[in-house]
Parts: structure tokens; sequence; C-alpha cells
């Protein structure tokens, strides 16, 4: 349920304004291409109604939280300190971290992407020093980091950046569910109701962990984005 | 020069102190205490090339962790180094810390497994906790294909594995994880409590390659959900390091597939950094998943060494 007094003390209409622009699954930054192991799920029969659909949502959102909303919640806190040397080991635990190919095209790219048309909305040196490090390959850019640093410079709160990082993982697969499989965006809309219900604890959990902390275990999907990179038919790119 | 973390005594007495994961399962077992004499097992084994094959040129051990004498019986690479690890008591019990520390000198080679499946029994206080290190020199290959691991019900183990791989050595290294004792009672299955298993992985200048850690626990974490382990029982875990040629070869001899009916799926990735393969199965039955992890196996040494598996031992 949404505690009203959590509500009240919260944010301005503006910073609310940025949180839906940011968290919107049109900003651009490429996220509509990939299905995040929906399409391969769906083609082996893994997927193949609305509670599977759900279940691979659910299973995506808390991966999402024990691994990289952490690194995330790291990046918003040592950007909000301005400290360059952090962000680029939190960047290199996110990226060694990501055993599938797929999955590091997909925060690198959503990553770059994120930074480059945020330097064109927001002017700030660290964000500018951070599309940098990028450019020059200093560091390979994945999407957590570009998040909690976009967020820290803009002086929005670290659950605001969690709640937008993890919207983007069901919107994600909940887009590509709508293109994929027989589901009614009824039925999609429940699902992220649903989904979204459980945040506030995944925030909490996450937010008291330290980086060395982020860990996961989805073995069905690791074998799907595999599966997915081999594959014959693709539409989306993960 | 050495990576830091092997110049360190064993953090094996210390690990399961400090993963928050762990925070509630410090409590001392009625019985011996954690990490008392007889519950402290380690094992450094140091392989080195000599005349032409790989001998056993280091063995440190403690109970009741300990390997047997080396053999040499496979005909098809008579030089490579074959070791059995034992630990005496059998299972893996509460309180237990097990620390393996296996290095390979350049140029040797060496195939370590153990003589049954690792069973951690059920706990009721503390955890047992192991640690693994593996140093491998240039040219150096080891394969490390322990038997499955069954975590009966209750059971609370947290396991970490640190390797440093020179660029041009290959590591071969696989995790069979049960779901519990099969086919025993119903609340064996997913039954463990807790289950830490780490493995990171470094060339010698100690710059990262890969980290994973799976935490599986299935009273916060649900494990029977597509993503998770759906339908299947056995997971099968399999970490190649190898140089990229090597590698990619490797990678387009390795198929992906997902076959319900049949329960099993597996699937192959290139591991972040140019570190190797990783290769992931899973099924409904552990004897299925083996055949598996013994095909990537076969794959690896033709690949790398130009040689085949040995047929294996029918009773294994």
């Amino acid at each position: 349920m949404i505690n009203l007094n959590q509500m009240e003390s919260g944010l301005s209409a503006v910073a609310l304004m940025r949180l839906l622009q940011f968290g919107d699954s049109t900003f651009p930054i490429g996220g509509f291409s990939f299905s995040c192991g929906l399409e391969s799920a769906i083609q082996t029969k893994l997927v193949r109604c609305i509670d599977t659909l759900r279940e691979f949502v659910l299973t995506a959102v808390e991966q999402s939280a024990r691994g990289d909303a952490i690194a995330m919640l790291c990046a918003h806190q040592a950007a909000t300190l301005a400290d360059i040397d952090q962000l680029l080991t939190i960047d290199r635990h996110v990226h060694a971290r990501k055993m599938s190919e797929e999955a590091r095209t997909m925060t690198t790219r959503m990553g770059r992407k994120f930074v480059e048309l945020n330097c064109e909305l927001i002017k700030n040196d660290l964000l500018a020093q951070w599309r940098n490090c990028i450019e020059t390959s200093a560091t390979p850019g994945c999407f957590p980091v570009a998040l909690g640093i976009t967020f820290a410079v803009q002086r929005l709160p670290a659950r605001t950046a969690f709640v937008v990082h993890q919207y983007g993982v069901t919107a994600t697969i909940l887009s590509a569910a709508l293109r994929l499989l027989k589901v009614s965006h009824v039925d999609t809309q429940k699902v992220l109701y649903e989904v979204n219900e459980l945040s506030e604890d995944a925030f909490l959990e996450a937010s008291n962990a330290h980086l060395s902390d982020m860990a996961g275990f989805s073995p069905e999907t690791d074998i799907l984005l595999a599966y997915h990179t081999k594959a014959h038919v693709r539409l989306f790119m993960s | 020069m050495m990576p830091a973390w092997q110049a360190l005594p064993s953090d094996v007495h210390t690990i399961g102190a400090t993963a928050p994961e762990f925070a509630s399962f410090q409590d001392e077992p009625q019985q011996m205490r954690s990490g008392a004499v007889g519950k402290s097992g380690y094992l450094r084994l140091g392989f080195e090339q000599r005349n032409g094959r790989t001998i056993l040129a280091e063995n440190d051990r403690r109970i009741p962790y300990m390997a047997q004498r080396v053999i040499y019986c496979d005909e098809a690479m008579p030089e490579l180094a074959h070791v059995f690890v034992i630990t005496t008591t059998g299972c893996v019990l509460q309180g237990d810390r097990l620390a393996l520390d296996v290095s390979v000198a350049a140029g040797a080679c060496a195939h370590v497994t153990t003589q049954s499946a690792t069973k951690i029994h059920s706990m009721d206080a503390n955890y047992a906790a192991q640690t693994q290190r593996f140093s491998l020199a240039e040219g150096a290959y080891l394969e490390f294909l322990p038997d499955p691991l069954i975590p009966h019900r209750a059971a609370r183990f947290i396991s970490d594995t640190q390797v440093s791989v020179a660029h041009s050595a290959t590591f071969l290294m696989a995790d069979i994880i049960q779901p519990g004792r099969m086919h025993h009672r119903d609340d064996e299955w997913f039954g463990a409590t807790l289950l830490s298993i780490a493995t990171s992985a470094y060339r010698p200048d100690e710059s990262l390659l890969f980290t994973e850690k799976l935490v599986i626990k299935p009273g916060q974490y649900a494990l029977r959900r597509a993503g998770v382990m759906g339908s299947f029982d056995v997971f099968g875990n399999v970490m190649l390091c190898t140089p990229p040629d090597k590698a990619e070869s490797i990678y387009e001899k390795v198929g992906n597939s997902i076959d319900l009916v049949n329960g099993l799926a597996f699937g192959v990735s290139r591991m972040p950094n140019g570190a190797g393969l990783i290769f992931k199965v899973a099924g409904r039955e552990t004897e299925a998943v083996k055949t598996k992890v013994r095909e990537f196996a076969g794959i690896v040494r033709k690949e790398v060494t130009g040689r085949d598996l040995r047929p294996k031992f029918f009773w294994r």
C-alpha cells in the first residue's frame, strides 16, 4: 500500500516530472529493442501465458533489485560525493558480473545513450566527465551507474532512482510481451501493478547492501540469453 | 608476482562472519565449536612439470581434507596428473571450514576431482564454509570437476572461489548443484536454508576478469519460478578461462538447447573481459546434467590439448 506520509514529505512538482520523464519507457535509450530473454522464453515455451509471464517478470525484477539496483544506489552515493574513482570501480564491477554477452550489450548501450542524452538536457561537470570516460573507453558505462549519476547530479533522491531503475526492467519486458505473446494491455497492466507492490521492501534491502553483496540466481534466464545469442529468428536484441 | 590474496592466510574462518546473508547464523554448534581441530580442513596442492609429466610437487594437508596419490590413468594424456581430493568425515557439517589451495606451474596439467558427491548436512547452528584458491601460470591446464553438491534440507553453506589465471592458461571448473537428496522426501526439494557460492577470476596483475555470486535462499527467493529453476531441478555451472582463440572455437562447437519435454536446457556465453566461456545447464536428473558437463569438458580438452577425454569410468 502507498504510505501517505511518505508522499506528503515528498518531492517538488518539478522533481516528480523529472521522475516521469526519465522513467518513461519512451525515453529514447533503446530499451524497446531488448526483451531480456523473453523472446527466447516464448519461443521455447518457458513463458506461454499470463501466469508464466508474471513469474518471468518477478524473477527479472528480483534479480535486478539484488544486483544492478545495488550498484545503482552505490553510484548515486558516489556521484553525490563526486567520487569519480569509486564510480569507475562500481562500473567495472557491474560489467564483470554480466556473464551474458547480451546483458553486457544491453547495459552498455543503454548506459551510453542515457548519458549522451542527459548531457544534452543537464549541464553538469560530473556527467560530462562520465561521458568522456565512456567515450575514451576508460570505463564500460553500464546503465545502473549512468542512472545513479544522472539522478544524483539533479539532487533527486536514491529512492526515486531505484523506482525508475526497477520500473524500467518491468516496462521493458512487458512492452516486449505485448509484441510477442497473446496477452492484453489489461493483463500486462495488472502484472505491472502487482509487481510494483513489492518495491518498497526491495528498496530497503538494496539500500542496506554493499557493492560486494550484489548477487543473484536465475539459471533459466541465463540459459535463455545464451540461447538467444545463437537463435535463428530474432526480433529483439536480447 | 603472486596476487595479494595468495600471500594471505586462508580467510575461510572469516568469510561467513562478514557475509551479510549469514548474519543470523553466527551461533556456535552444541557439538564441537566451528573451525575446531578436525573441523578445519586445509589442502594445498602444487603441480609442476617434471621430466615430461606433471607431478604433485607440494601436498600440504590438515584433516579432514586430503588428497590421494597422483595417478596417471589417462592413456590419451599420460602426462596429466589425476588427483582425487577427499574429506575424511564423508560429509560437510555445521561449523566445518574447508580451504583448498591449488597452484599449477607453467606448462603443467592436472585433473582434480572428488571421490563422491559433497553432501552438506542439515544444520541447526552456524554454517559450513569453503574457500578455494586456484593459481595458474602461463600455459598451465587444470580441470577441476568435483562431483555434485548435495545440500540437505536446512543446510547453510558459503563458498568463495578465487582464481588467478595467466593469459595462456586454461582453467575449467564445474559446479553441479542438486536440489537436495533427490527422491528422498518432499521438504528436501530445494530445502536448503542458504547457499552462497561466489567465484571471481583475475589476471596475475590482479585485474578483475569476472565475478559471479549465486545466492540461493529458497525461503526468500522462490526457485520454482520461470526464469529461476522453473520445472528444472539440477543446475550445472561451468566456467572456462582460456585464451580467446580457443574460447571462440569451443564456443562454435557448443550448442544451445531448451527442451522442456526431456527436461534439459543448456547454453554457452562469452564471459566479460575476454576471460573465456560460461556454460550453464539445467536438468531434471543429475545424470543428464553430468553428461552435458562432461560433453563440454570433452570439447575443451580436445580444443585446448588436442587430446580426447578418456571414456567414462563405468562406476562414476
